[in-house]
């Protein structure tokens, strides 16, 4: 007994908060990308690219705040492809997201060789994000609660904030709702004369952004390099808290950091002697099992944005 | 009479047309005009019998060449723009990659082409049906772990081993989307994340199934044991009497090159295919006709699961002769594109291999012979990829810039889901 | 009375194909202009030019007497032109508030101030006469109030020009009295209107004056109070146009072929689209289902196909109770299905016609190839154990001659142009299209068969045709149930009338003891 209560320490909650911060942001992109009508299964591709380029610019300035614009700005340029394949290009939205995940492993690969003369992975940097750790006064002493939420790192504070600000820019503002729209039902939108593909690039570039801090928490915050594949599948675990989440920020939120709790979980149990019997990899597999049943139980009842994944076409003859 | 030497010039076309695949296959270069000569003949027949026909399915075949083309020459031209950019020549390294490719190091074009043509296929023939089998890869894993169980530990003579190893991996690889299409049908639940979270699942647990099957033995780790040599797929030196064929050939190419044609008969002269399309093309209207289309959806997935997993088992019994535990492997991913090249067409898969094959084992050359690495063929599949795929570029390009008009009139969208 | 906006010489050229050929429009101030003409003779080209997303060939728009050139709606918007869609461009998930206030939202810095906006659109509608609910969700309100909702956004942008794409194909009789009344206001507000519509009738009785568009070139302008539909019709056709289809009086049979009982079906959401429906069909008689859009038509329709599972309740056909039978099942007891929606349900449209002439009978002995009795053992040994999920049961070979014949046979029969079996279904005609659905149904000797919106989309001309196909049918004996929105439609064709409201009959009469006004009556509920 005291054995499971012993689990229960600060220390899984930080954790998990750790695991579910890129998984909550990249989520939160996904969510304002569907929203505008665009299917991205790309976040992965996206994280990657922008990890990289995180590192990039860390190691040429030894600074880690450009480190992490770089690597935003990465993203953002990079989400730019899948959102001229859709909308431009009228390419089918899976199709493009596939491709970009496959683009975006070769493209790291060749210029971690070009920049780095180097295979796999990248140097460690000089100073990571993570050394950036901040304690707020006051709401740090909070006893438990404050260890957890108020002594954390930049990019943990940034992913509190943009829960907040893209829930507000979701429901409250003139260019949410122009957004939504978008994504579900395009042609109100373009005969009221607002542009339906700026929205979409909205939506996709936001998601790039998004992803561009979750990619750069990855390797200049809890880590400390560029390695090979090593967003590792967030960015799909990160749909299945799309879908769960029900298409909003906050039930992205929760998705994401019930995904981060079983995940830190399962580390703790993997030391546990009582559990030694089960092969470790049962464990390592729990978070993409536990997505699954999220979705399983999640998707009849929720409600896809209804353009989400079509394609826009407005016929401009000349 | 004249139907009598049609039947005997087809036959004699058909006996050309199988040894010079062989041939080929075993870097015999005699191979190819065989069997460009033997596709002459047949060509030949087609036309006198029918002008028109045969006209029409010649052009038919150049308006779907046309893109893939127009794609690999746009990427090729990328591709040299970045190698004079890092300090290369362009022809030269092209030069080799290819002569590597497709001549120096054609034995593995063929021995890389084997699985991909499998995984390809199972995600191609799920296009049909409008589904993206994405984690095709863990489908590959299953196989492979199946294949590798019975290899080591089932005691029989050969033929029966491999018939048996073949059938259980398949059943068992398939089964492996049964939750998938299950949820796909009941809930909605798209088939990209579930099929994707499997193959997450299948990646973790192939660890411990190395473990399980003999990967503790310290000078091995991380591969199982050798299953046993009655396992062993027919290399090709053993079926072709001729030297300089390169030991690691099997016949399993030949199998992959078979399924592909299997896989086209069944979508296209079959009534299973016809239904398989109808829902791609148009899910509610096939409904509206009496098609079963929950059912049409679940056997898809079982079947492209059962191509997946045809993949591992042909590479264990045939290439590896084991299990290894190796994430980087990826014939699962390389797949999509594979098929995504093709646009699903099962023989289109074969040539989309062959070429994802070559670029693969040209790279490997490239980087041997002389000081790029290999990882430039990443970037270029990745560019054939996108202006293939992406073919709706040319029609953007034509309309921005009124280019070529003619050329490109007849490129719609693409037809993947 | 000024001039508002004028259309001067406007000519559209798409590659060879001329859509728009010299097309001059004058709309004053605070005047009504009804524009006429088939599909394809132009309108939505002329209203594309107008809203700046074509580029007109040669002539020039003028709004107050001024040229002007619109590159995009949003200039159109801002010299005051708005525009109703026939498929209204509403978010269904969203309050009508916000679908009135999208793109003019008060708002301070981005944040959008709902209470303001709110009152406004209050105010707005009690102004007009338009009674709405600001805070209800768009799903959740019937498709006349929609309108309403439409309308109110267009005056909610100050709009000096309304066009309203045929406003009274969804509404009931007396819906439309109010529609009208609600325009007529807009005119004496001194705004301009332009609808566009095929209903000759309404187009005499709402516009002051009428233009008439036939291939593409204007026809005629005439003040509305000169003309009669009959010259209206043959002025928009071409020809002279019989609007009575030759309805022989029907044989009563006495065969109750169809009926349903109680029958009931569930949404997703949980709410029943239909509720304890009950009604009976004999054979050779054209049982005619009336109402307003959404209120459980389409899923009627489903039910009745089997393509959806209903809640409870019996479908009956020739004294069976065929609930359990799956949708190819129904197709094999002869139950026909022409759909509303041609391209969604009733064809493959990548499909070449001669597919689409067998689709559903494609695993029948008559297109398939025999098999080998070896491989049909095996087949039936998986059978036994994979049931439905064997996936070789479908492996029969498709013989392609046969397919092939019969697709010559159908296409020359019912004259479906082009005359070729390789022509891809999508690709043909909107005319050409329903021939192939049409067709392909009669030939399959149907029983009972369900007709929905038949003459959607379909040229005036054209409309003669499939009608008296149906009346064919009808007197072979063939028990039919038409569902329609077009109550004119309803009224030449059947021989019973039921109005479907929210998921029930409320009203069955035959039909020479009803008339529209009541039918219209009972469409909106109005009887309670």
């Amino acid at each position: 007994m005291n054995e499971i209560l012993s689990l229960f320490d600060t220390q899984l909650f930080t954790t998990t908060i750790d695991f579910s911060t890129p998984i909550v942001l990249a989520a939160i992109g996904g969510v304002l990308c569907e929203r505008g009508g665009i299917v991205n299964i790309g976040l992965e591709g996206f994280m990657n690219f922008s990890a990289f380029f995180a590192v990039v610019g860390t190691i040429a300035t030894g600074n880690p705040w450009i480190g992490l614009v770089s690597g935003v700005i990465a993203g953002m340029i990079f989400s730019l492809i899948h959102g001229f394949a859709t909308i431009h290009l009228h390419l089918d939205h899976v199709v493009s997201g596939a491709v970009i995940n496959i683009l975006s492993a070769g493209l790291t690969q060749y210029l971690l060789l070009i920049i780095y003369h180097t295979a796999g992975q990248t140097a460690s940097v000089p100073l990571s994000l993570h050394d950036m750790k901040y304690a707020i006064p006051i709401l740090s002493s909070i006893p438990y609660v404050g260890e957890i939420f108020f002594n954390q790192t930049p990019i943990v504070y940034i992913m509190m904030i943009s829960v907040v600000i893209f829930t507000i820019f979701l429901n409250r503002t003139k260019l949410g709702l122009h957004l939504k729209v978008s994504g579900e039902h395009p042609m109100a939108l373009e005969t009221l004369g607002i542009s339906v593909f700026k929205m979409r690039y909205l939506g996709v570039i936001l998601s790039g952004l998004l992803c561009g801090l979750a990619g750069s928490y990855l390797s200049i915050e809890t880590g400390s390099s560029y390695s090979e594949n090593m967003t590792s599948g967030r960015g799909f675990i990160a749909l299945a808290a799309v879908i769960a989440g029900r298409w909003s920020p906050i039930g992205a939120l929760v998705a994401s950091v019930v995904f981060g709790f079983i995940n830190a979980l399962q580390y703790k149990l993997q030391i546990i002697p009582a559990l030694k019997f089960f092969p470790t990899e049962i464990f390592s597999a729990l978070p993409y099992i536990l997505s699954i049943l999220a979705i399983a139980f999640a998707v009849k009842k929720s409600r896809p944005p209804k353009a989400s994944g079509e394609d826009f076409i407005v016929e401009r003859i000349d | 009479m004249k139907n009598l030497t049609t039947f005997l010039i087809n036959l004699l076309s058909a006996i050309i047309i199988t040894l010079g695949v062989i041939l080929y296959l075993s870097s015999h270069f005699i191979g190819l005009p065989m069997l460009i000569v033997g596709i002459g003949f047949i060509y030949l027949i087609q036309y006198k019998n029918n002008k028109k026909k045969a006209i029409q399915s010649l052009k038919s075949l150049g308006k779907a060449l046309f893109i893939p083309f127009i794609g690999l020459v746009v990427s090729l031209i990328i591709v040299s723009i970045i190698l004079i950019s890092t300090g290369y020549n362009p022809l030269m390294t092209l030069k080799t990659l290819i002569y590597g490719g497709f001549i120096k190091s054609w034995h593995s074009t063929v021995l890389n082409a084997t699985p991909l043509i499998f995984t390809g296929l199972a995600i191609g023939f799920a296009f049909n049906a409008g589904l993206f089998n994405i984690g095709a890869q863990g489908q590959y894993y299953v196989g492979t772990a199946v294949a590798t169980a019975i290899g080591i530990y089932l005691p029989m003579p050969s033929i029966i081993l491999i018939v048996i190893a073949y059938v259980v991996s398949m059943l068992l690889s398939a089964s492996y989307n049964i939750i998938p299409a299950y949820l796909k049908i009941k809930t909605g639940a798209h088939e990209v994340i579930t099929t994707m979270m499997f193959a997450q699942i299948a990646s973790s647990l192939s660890g411990w199934w190395v473990n399980l099957m003999g990967g503790e033995d310290p000078v091995h780790k991380y591969k199982t044991d050798k299953i046993s040599t009655d396992a062993w797929l027919m290399k090709l030196k053993d079926l072709v009497p001729l030297d300089h064929i390169n030991y690691r050939l099997n016949v399993g190419i030949l199998v992959a090159i078979l399924t592909a044609f299997v896989c086209y008969f069944i979508l296209y002269k079959t009534t299973l295919g016809f239904k398989i399309r109808a829902v791609g093309h148009n899910k509610d209207g096939a409904k509206a006709q009496g098609i079963k289309v929950n059912k049409i959806i679940f056997v898809t997935l079982l079947i492209s699961g059962a191509l997946a997993g045809m993949s591992g088992v042909t590479q264990v019994l045939g290439l590896e002769h084991r299990m290894t535990y190796d994430l980087s492997s990826s014939y699962g991913w390389d797949g999509i594109s594979v098929a995504l090249l093709a646009s699903g067409n099962p023989i289109g898969i074969i040539f989309s291999a062959f070429l994802w094959g070559g670029i693969d084992s040209g790279g490997q050359y490239l980087e041997r012979v002389t000081d790029i690495h290999k990882s430039i063929v990443e970037i270029m599949k990745g560019l054939i990829l996108f202006f293939v795929v992406a073919r709706y570029i040319y029609l953007y390009i034509n309309t921005k810039f009124g280019i070529t008009k003619k050329l490109f009139k007849n490129i719609s969208h693409s037809h993947t889901p | 009375m000024t001039t508002f906006l004028k259309l001067e010489k406007i000519t559209k050229k798409f590659s060879k194909i001329v859509a728009n050929k010299d097309v001059t429009i004058e709309v004053k101030k605070g005047e009504i202009i009804g524009l006429l003409g088939e599909n394809g003779a132009g309108k939505s080209t002329l209203m594309n030019v107008l809203f700046g997303l074509y580029k007109p060939t040669s002539g020039r728009v003028l709004i107050n007497d001024k040229p002007v050139k619109f590159s995009s709606p949003k200039d159109a918007k801002s010299a005051g032109l708005s525009m109703i869609h026939q498929h209204f461009m509403l978010v269904d998930n969203m309050s009508v508030t916000e679908n009135i206030i999208l793109g003019q939202e008060p708002n301070k810095m981005g944040f959008i101030n709902y209470k303001e906006a709110r009152e406004k659109v209050i105010a707005l509608s009690h102004k007009y006469n338009l009674e709405i609910d600001p805070d209800a969700k768009i799903e959740d309100i019937a498709v006349g109030v929609q309108q309403r909702v439409e309308i109110l956004k267009a005056l909610f942008r100050d709009t000096k020009l309304l066009i309203m794409d045929e406003p009274t194909a969804v509404l009931t009789p007396q819906e439309v009295i109010h529609l009208f009344e609600v325009v007529r206001k807009l005119r004496a507000d001194g705004m301009s209107v332009i609808i566009i519509t095929h209903k000759l009738d309404e187009a005499s009785e709402i516009s002051d004056r009428i233009y008439i568009l036939r291939n593409g070139e204007l026809v005629d302008s005439c003040n509305a109070c000169d003309v009669d539909s009959q010259m209206l019709a043959t002025m928009m056709v071409g020809r002279d146009i019989i609007f009575k289809t030759d309805k022989k009086p029907r044989k009563e049979t006495g065969i109750k072929s169809f009926k349903l009982q109680d029958l009931s079906y569930k949404k997703m959401d949980g709410t029943y689209a239909i509720k304890n429906l009950n009604l009976e069909i004999e054979a050779g008689e054209i049982y005619g289902i009336a109402g307003v859009d959404g209120n459980g038509q389409k899923e009627l329709a489903e039910v009745v196909r089997g393509m959806v599972k209903e809640e409870s309740g019996e479908i009956i056909f020739n004294e069976k109770v065929i609930n359990k039978y799956t949708t190819l099942e129904r197709m094999q007891n002869h139950m026909g299905y022409i759909p509303a929606d041609r391209l969604k349900f009733g064809l493959i449209p990548a499909y070449d016609m001669a597919s689409n002439l067998i689709i559903g009978e494609q695993d029948e002995k008559k297109y398939t190839k025999k098999t080998n009795p070896v491989w049909r053992r095996i087949v039936d040994v998986l059978d036994n154990i994979l049931g439905e999920y064997n996936p070789v049961r479908g492996l029969s070979i498709i013989n392609k001659k046969a397919v092939i014949e019969n697709a010559k046979e159908v296409i020359k029969k019912y004259d479906i142009r082009p005359n070729d079996h390789t022509a891809i279904a999508g690709y043909l005609s909107g005319g050409n299209q329903q021939k192939v659905v049409v067709g392909r149904e009669i030939e399959r000797k149907p029983e009972f068969i369900l007709i929905v919106q038949p003459t959607w989309g379909v040229d005036v001309g054209a409309i003669e045709r499939i009608h008296e196909q149906i009346l064919a049918m009808r007197d072979c004996g063939v028990c039919i149930l038409l569902i329609s929105l077009e109550l004119e439609e309803i009224f030449t064709l059947s021989d019973k009338i039921a109005v479907l409201y929210e998921g029930k009959i409320v009203l069955e009469k035959p039909a020479h003891l009803t008339n529209k006004n009541e039918v219209g009556l009972y469409m909106t509920g109005g009887s309670n």
